[in-house]
């Protein structure tokens, strides 16, 4: 979006600003001061997925042009880390708190980084670290894109295997990364059914375009991969070793080669800029809803002053429109009621779910122990049992999201069957204003405004990410268990060795059961915890969202009916002039929503 | 023929015997087939792992197909043999049928005759060379792959439900350590005493060149990986040694052709300035100017038989002036691409130990067949005996011992653990091997060097501190140690 564009959306919020103070609105004044903050800075989260050693920390280094996220050879990523914009560079760990469940962070040294965030770790670090976010001086993260490089899917030891898939839960937008010696693997592609199901702008970037002359050929393969498993993505083929020399070189044509070059474009202008616009989109339909608001008085009074005549039908029908509004604002609307059981409802069946997926994965892992030897199989057990929980969470989460999104659309229509629109279904406007012109698209604007548009934004903003995003994979650990002398019996033959080993058998199934089960009760208490604690924010945001709508409709609808009860015993020359002075503002504001609705009409095409 | 040889080749002959008139006599015979023929080695790994690449390379000829996308479908044996010759094996059958091939353009190209991938149980492929002489190489295809019914048959290889695996040792090829990778190894051992792990297979980090990014230095980076890999708790379990090896260079030094040379020559004689911003990237190599030496086609093949790392390595060589003929070009890209490296571990940790490991498939084997037949008379006896030769075969007790100290058991002083494992060879056979000297050592060295360890390890064996594993495993260690003197003691003589 242009700066242009912006300050030319800036502007008409400020006039809506001016409008509504100018006429006693201070709520809508204050609505529309609450957007300008917001708009001028909209957050754009890029989290950056995929299998480990594929080139992501290089890709993320590359892309910023900065050695924030650790690379080598061997060692991978084992926690995500966050880099945005910030005026000089900074870091820190974030650290779980016992008292603050998004937990807190710890400063640390910005030339020590890798050895917060690699798998090598820090032996003796003074905390546990889940997580790192940096700051740096970059143009490219100024209009407040945060990359988020996240652990790799299948490295030893790592039990982050999923958070890269919480962070998507925070994420606006999805990079894969998946280099170009090979075509996609299984593992990958179901990797990426599940991410397309969490978020739905993904980018598909192909890596190390400089190393395999085959790129081309692997791209293509990765096409009809994609297209038999019905994934519309984006393949994008880049060299973050390319793009690090045109870097070093400030060569422009080796930048162009690298393949960087484009997908920064890409981000921006089909990602980035296309958010940005939608939430100046969003302002500008803001103060579209605000100039009807502020009209609807002034075109009751001027259809008063007009025809004095329609005073008594006018009156019963504005006292009609309060009773609705009023009764939008009542404990027993149906837009509340909706919510109130729909959050319960919600809660129950999050809480049901996870349950019934823990039961599951307990029983599987019963019939595992139950088979195996608990002490053999326990190395690939622990990490199997940590993987498939989370994934669980993940699924819980999805759930989670589909279901609070169907409830704010279900809110909603609700919300407007009871009257949310009311103000368009009056009959106050008089044939030839030029608001009654932009009434059949500003009716479907308002709508938009006050229902779907805020549905996935709304819950991104309830979710803890901290929770998806760093404590996955490793909200508790397993019980390890207790080590028993196994009798090696290296000399022993094979019979007398198995006699040896049924001794402690028993006893290790049991107790490996029992560490499984108290795992997965910690995990559900944790899980538990935050889809409630999400639950609530849902319910407080969709709460306080149509609350404030049924506010001002009645504040609107209230002073629409005092102008007109309280203007009948004036003189006809004074009548006349009235309906000038009236006539002239319903003018202005219906100008200033001309504006917005140009805006809107141009970015939708655009 | 060895003790164990001996005595496996014994109880085969009894087993014969024992059940001489009944079905089981045909699987019997199997056994000793088996156990005559070379050793069996498989190479298995993840899709695209090079595993068809280093077989090539292993081969010394250009004979398993490759290509970008996924390529082996089939379970593939290659096998020395006085004609060429492919057998294929249709699923559910005993019976080959011959089928026609050709080789115009390198790599083998099998008419499946009618057949698909998918009802093929494997193709053998008979083709007289040195190299397959003493080893039968088995090509697998890849595991996760988007190709179920292909990653199936190379579990189902590996890890049959019914008989026992039919390689002796395994090759597992990895780009890096997977978990996935670690599920296919996995599911090739066996966690029972008789049948102990980490002595039969061997890690190769097989597009080692990449890792480093194909830069100069990758090989070296890779070492290390592969040495920090070689500590990893769960793999060390399951595998002896990781080797780095850049596959496609090997493949490509052992069958350099003399084109291939002088087009390098044409190239290295360019200054590095000059030639060096189209060593940037595999595009800008094809796509250099037309002042270049080469055509773009030309250029294209080069890359696509050495790989970026392997035309700088090359071009590397052929400046220093170290290289003249393709020969020495050849050996120079051998050796660092770790394949000499390879050669040297398969011939003395699978070769020197090939009889062991033959006798030790065998007599599991034939252990299978006595259970499935405990009331034919003389079964159970045979079985007992089965269990006594297992239990008290110094080398099968070396591999328990060793495989006991991988698993991580037994508890003791990591430079003991250390010692104790090449004493019991999981470096080689070879006395240098078991002693940790320099190959060039000389018998004295050797002698001394050993009856130095033995007098330690006796000394710590009586020690009433160390735990009864440990002892247990000393006294193996003694044993090998004192093995290697009687016959370092007669080489002298």
């Amino acid at each position: 979006m242009s700066e242009q564009k912006r300050q030319e959306i800036q502007a008409l919020v400020n006039s809506g600003v001016k409008a509504a103070t100018a006429y006693e609105r201070p709520d809508l004044a204050t609505r529309l001061s609450a957007l300008t903050v917001k708009a001028a800075k909209p957050d754009t989260t890029i989290a950056v997925l995929g299998q480990f050693k594929q080139g992501k920390s290089s890709l993320v280094n590359s892309l910023v042009g900065a050695t924030v996220c650790s690379v080598d050879d061997d060692i991978a990523t084992a926690v995500p880390t966050f880099v945005r914009y910030g005026e000089t560079d900074a870091a820190w760990a974030l650290v779980p708190d016992d008292d603050n469940p998004e937990g807190r962070r710890e400063p640390i040294p910005v030339d020590q980084l890798e050895t917060y965030t690699t798998e090598r770790g820090l032996p003796d670090a003074p905390f546990e670290v889940k997580g790192v976010e940096v700051e740096i001086p970059r143009k490219l993260l100024q209009n407040g894109i945060t990359f988020i490089d996240t652990p790799g899917v299948g490295g030893l030891g790592s039990a982050y295997a999923t958070a890269g898939l919480g962070t998507l839960s925070v994420a606006e937008i999805g990079i894969f990364v998946s280099d170009t010696s090979q075509e996609l693997t299984l593992a990958e592609l179901n990797y990426l059914q599940q991410a397309n199901g969490l978020c739905s702008n993904l980018v598909f970037v192909a890596t190390k375009i400089d190393l395999y002359p085959a790129w081309r050929k692997v791209v293509e393969l990765n096409k009809a991969h994609l297209a038999r498993a019905g994934l519309e993505i984006e393949i994008i083929p880049v060299s973050s070793y390319l793009r690090d020399e045109a870097m070093r070189l400030s060569d422009k044509k080796i930048n162009e080669e690298s393949g960087c070059a484009h997908l920064v474009r890409e981000l921006r202008t089909t990602y980035v800029e296309r958010r940005e616009s939608n939430v100046w989109t969003n302002a500008a339909k803001d103060v579209l809803s605000v100039c009807e608001q502020l009209s609807s008085k002034l075109e009751a009074e001027l259809s008063v002053y007009e025809d004095p005549t329609r005073t008594d039908a006018l009156v019963s029908e504005l006292e009609n429109a309060k009773t609705r509004s009023e009764s939008l604002r009542s404990n027993l609307s149906r837009w509340q009621i909706t919510l109130n059981d729909g959050i319960q409802e919600l809660n129950a069946d999050i809480d049901h779910d996870f349950r019934q997926r823990i039961r599951t994965i307990t029983q599987e892992a019963d019939n595992a122990i139950e088979d195996g030897d608990p002490l053999t199989i326990w190395e690939e057990f622990e990490p199997w049992l940590v993987d498939i929980v989370s994934q669980e969470v993940v699924s819980n989460y999805r759930y989670l999201t589909e279901r609070s999104m169907a409830l704010s659309h279900e809110v909603a229509e609700h919300f407007v069957d009871d009257g949310g629109n009311l103000l368009h279904e009056l009959n106050i406007y008089t044939g030839d204003h030029p608001m009654s012109k932009v009434q059949g698209d500003l009716a479907l604007e308002m709508k938009e405004t006050t229902t779907a548009a805020k549905g996935m934004t709304l819950l991104k903003g309830s979710y803890s990410g901290m929770l998806m995003c760093t404590m996955l994979g490793s909200l508790v650990a397993v019980a390890p268990l207790t080590p028993i002398a196994v009798g090696v019996g290296l000399v022993m033959g094979r019979k007398s060795l198995k006699d040896e080993k049924a001794r402690g058998l028993k006893q290790r199934k049991s107790e490996a059961k029992v560490s499984v089960r108290r795992y997965c009760e910690e995990v559900q208490f944790q899980v538990g915890k935050d889809s409630r604690s999400t639950c609530r924010k849902v319910h407080r945001q969709l709460r306080d969202h149509y609350t404030m709508r049924a506010e001002e409709l009645n504040r609107s609808t209230a002073e629409a009916l005092k102008a007109a009860t309280s203007t009948v015993q004036t003189s006809q020359a004074e009548r006349n002039q009235k309906v000038r002075n009236l006539t002239a503002e319903i003018g202005r504001v219906a100008d200033l929503a001309k504006k917005c609705e140009l805006v809107i009409q141009s970015e939708r095409k655009a | 023929m060895s003790d164990v040889g001996v005595r496996t080749n014994a109880i085969l002959e009894k087993a014969e015997q024992v059940f001489a008139g009944t079905e089981a006599l045909v699987e019997v015979h199997a056994i000793r087939e088996r156990l005559d023929g070379p050793l069996r080695v498989a190479i298995a790994g993840k899709v695209k792992a090079g595993k068809s690449t280093l077989l090539n390379a292993l081969v010394g000829e250009r004979l398993a197909p490759t290509d970008t996308g996924e390529c082996t479908k089939i379970v593939t044996w290659y096998k020395d043999g006085v004609t060429y010759n492919v057998d294929l094996f249709p699923t559910g059958s005993d019976q080959p049928k011959q089928v026609k091939f050709n080789r115009d353009d390198d790599a083998l190209e099998v008419d499946l005759g009618g057949y698909g991938p998918e009802d093929v149980d494997r193709l053998e492929v008979t083709w007289p060379t040195s190299s397959l002489r003493r080893i039968t190489l088995i090509d697998t295809p890849g595991v996760d792959t988007l190709n179920a019914a292909a990653e199936k048959k190379t579990f189902d290889f590996l890890d049959p439900d019914d008989t026992d695996t039919p390689a002796d040792a395994v090759l597992y090829l990895m780009k890096h350590i997977h978990s996935s990778d670690m599920s296919l190894l996995e599911a090739f051992h066996d966690d029972t005493a008789s049948h102990p792990n980490a002595i039969n297979a061997i890690a190769v980090l097989s597009r080692a060149d990449e890792v480093g990014g194909g830069r100069i230095d990758a090989m070296a980076s890779a070492k290390k990986i592969s040495k920090r890999y070689g500590e990893e708790k769960r793999l060390r379990r399951l595998v002896q040694l990781v080797v780095p090896v850049a596959g496609l260079l090997a493949e490509t030094a052992t069958t350099l052709t003399e084109t291939e040379f002088r087009q390098l020559q044409q190239l290295a004689e360019r200054k590095s300035n000059e030639i060096g911003p189209y060593l940037l990237s595999a595009d800008r190599f094809i796509e250099a100017t037309p002042e270049t030496p080469l055509t773009s086609i030309e250029r294209e093949q080069l890359l696509g038989r050495f790989g970026l790392f392997g035309v700088r390595q090359s071009l590397a060589l052929v400046r220093s002036g170290n290289v003249s003929t393709s020969s020495e070009l050849a050996a120079g890209l051998k050796e660092r691409s770790g394949i000499v490296k390879l050669h040297h571990i398969l011939s003395t940790l699978f070769m020197g130990r090939s009889e062991v490991l033959k006798a030790r498939s065998a007599l599991w084997r034939l252990d299978r067949t006595c259970a499935a037949y405990p009331d034919h008379p003389g079964s159970a006896e045979l079985s007992l005996e089965l269990e006594r030769i297992v239990s008290s075969a110094h080398p099968f007790r070396e591999l328990s011992a060793l495989a006991s100290l991988r698993s991580g058991w037994i508890k003791g002083r990591d430079n003991d653990l250390e010692t104790l494992e090449q004493v019991l060879g999981v470096n080689g056979t070879l006395p240098s091997q078991r002693l940790g000297l320099d190959e060039s050592s000389s018998n004295e060295e050797l002698r001394a060097a050993a009856a130095e360890q033995h007098q330690r390890w006796q000394r710590l064996a009586g020690n009433p501190m160390v735990s009864h594993d440990m002892q247990t495993v000393i006294d193996v260690a003694v044993r090998s140690l004192e093995g290697e003197m009687v016959r370092l003691s007669a080489d002298r003589k």
